[in-house]
């Protein structure tokens, strides 16, 4: 049963919504195995045990009770105990709200804590306090894409000119792993996330730290020299200086991220330079364009001033 | 020996059997009906009061009305066909007699259409029921 572990099973939850979806399937399983018992018993005992004609009366009797009777019952009753669990499913938040934009192949996440005018942005990845219903709003800007977090809850599509909504409550601190669940390109399978899980004291305090701007000191290193001479600030932002693109992931924090490039690179200085040399080497049909030209020095002295953006 | 109702055959048994034919329609029409009734009613509602909690009741007992109504006409609807398909074939729950009269094939009609009834009866229920167990606009 260990494909039935890991941070991205719908058997090992992490949150109340998950914990429900794993009861409704195991509802069903249980209904499905007594079902097939008890179907394939009446064909056992009508070929093999008693294989003999039966009475008009008597088949009449079993085609419209197990052929009409009974399935309306069972699928009634299958009806009502799923109909029951959807408002839970779909509860409002309770305080924090969620925006995640689904883009070719990356997660734009906004937090907007109550009452917030702006919201702090960040990207592929999701922290969510536990012990709290948080709203989580799902748009699309170019395609359609999934959100889909099994370990805390359902997944839910993100459609372009529409926003979806889905809330969840995780109910265990850890880290877990999401993934885009509607194909949206080439590099689809390669559009994941991950999603942490803090207690809300800690969840308060990192959205503090995630609120800030960049630091001082990393603006007087090298590598902002670099950033800057590149032009990277073209498509990312690094809030509260000139760069202000917004094509790609805000990297204000990208040290911060237990992961690079959507869920697929651990977060290293040396996958940063392979990522920045060759983005298209690792995520078919990326937007970014490679920066192989860079003198390899250089490159390396950014991508560790990346890294250290915490 | 079963009755023969349409002993007068020609014009008057045709138009009589083509009024059954017609007949047969009827569960399915109102299921469909209803169907479009509640979810169209269920969408404009919803454009319109996206957070209006208060009004929501209103839009339950809407559709909890319709679906009376609904249930009421193929209940009739479902009689009246139990009783064309049962008038001289009293002895079997499942078929009809098969010499390929003109009276089999009337009952074969009202037989097609209580099961159609039937159908459509739990398909207005089955419309129904997320209205009253979700009863949200989320």
């Amino acid at each position: 049963m260990s494909g039935c572990e890991g941070p991205q099973s719908v058997f090992r939850t992490g949150g109340s919504d998950a914990a429900q979806l794993e009861h409704l399937f195991l509802v069903m399983l249980a209904g499905a195995v007594v079902l097939w018992l008890g179907i394939n018993g009446l064909f056992y005992y009508a070929s093999r045990v008693s294989a003999r004609p039966v009475s008009r009366a008597r088949v009449e009797a079993l085609i419209l009770g197990g052929g009409v009777g009974l399935p309306v019952v069972v699928l009634t009753a299958l009806l009502v105990y799923g109909l029951s669990i959807m408002p839970d499913q779909r509860a409002p938040g309770d305080g924090l709200r969620l925006r995640v934009t689904g883009e070719q192949f990356w997660w734009r996440v906004e937090y907007w804590p109550e009452g917030a005018e702006a919201p702090v942005v960040s990207a592929n990845e999701v922290r969510l306090p536990v012990g709290r219903r948080t709203e989580i709003e799902l748009a699309a800007t170019d395609v359609i894409h999934s959100f889909w977090l099994p370990a805390l809850g359902g997944k839910t599509d993100l459609i372009p000119g529409r926003v979806n909504r889905m809330s969840l409550e995780p109910t265990e601190v850890g880290t877990w792993r999401g993934q885009c669940a509607e194909f949206c390109g080439l590099s689809h399978a390669l559009m994941a996330f991950q999603a942490i899980t803090l207690e809300e004291a800690e969840f308060g305090a990192w959205l503090a730290r995630e609120a800030q701007g960049l630091a001082p000191e990393a603006r007087t290193a090298e590598g902002y020299a670099i950033f800057t001479a590149q032009g990277c600030g073209g498509c990312h932002a690094l809030r509260g200086t000139e760069a202000r693109g917004t094509v790609g992931p805000d990297l204000t924090h990208v040290g911060g991220r237990a992961t690079l490039a959507a869920g697929i690179l651990p977060m290293t200085a040396d996958a940063l330079t392979d990522w920045i040399r060759d983005p298209a080497a690792f995520k078919p049909g990326v937007e970014m364009p490679g920066y192989d030209h860079m003198d390899p020095d250089e490159l390396a002295t950014l991508a560790l001033w990346l890294e250290g953006l915490r | 020996m079963t009755a023969r109702r349409h002993s007068a055959g020609g014009e008057q048994e045709f138009a009589e059997e083509r009024a059954s034919l017609v007949r047969i329609t009827f569960g399915p029409l109102i299921w469909a009906m209803h169907f479009l009734l509640s979810y169209a009613g269920a969408a404009v509602f919803c454009a319109k009061f996206p957070h209006a909690s208060e009004h929501l009741d209103l839009l339950v007992w809407g559709i909890g009305l319709a679906t009376l109504v609904a249930l009421a006409g193929i209940a009739w609807q479902g009689q009246r066909s139990f009783h064309q398909w049962r008038k001289g074939n009293e002895d079997s729950l499942i078929e009809e007699d098969a010499d390929g009269s003109s009276e089999d094939r009337h009952q074969f009609l009202g037989h097609a259409a209580l099961l159609l009834a039937v159908i459509s009866a739990v398909g207005v229920i089955y419309t129904a029921l997320p209205a009253f167990l979700t009863a949200t606009c989320r």
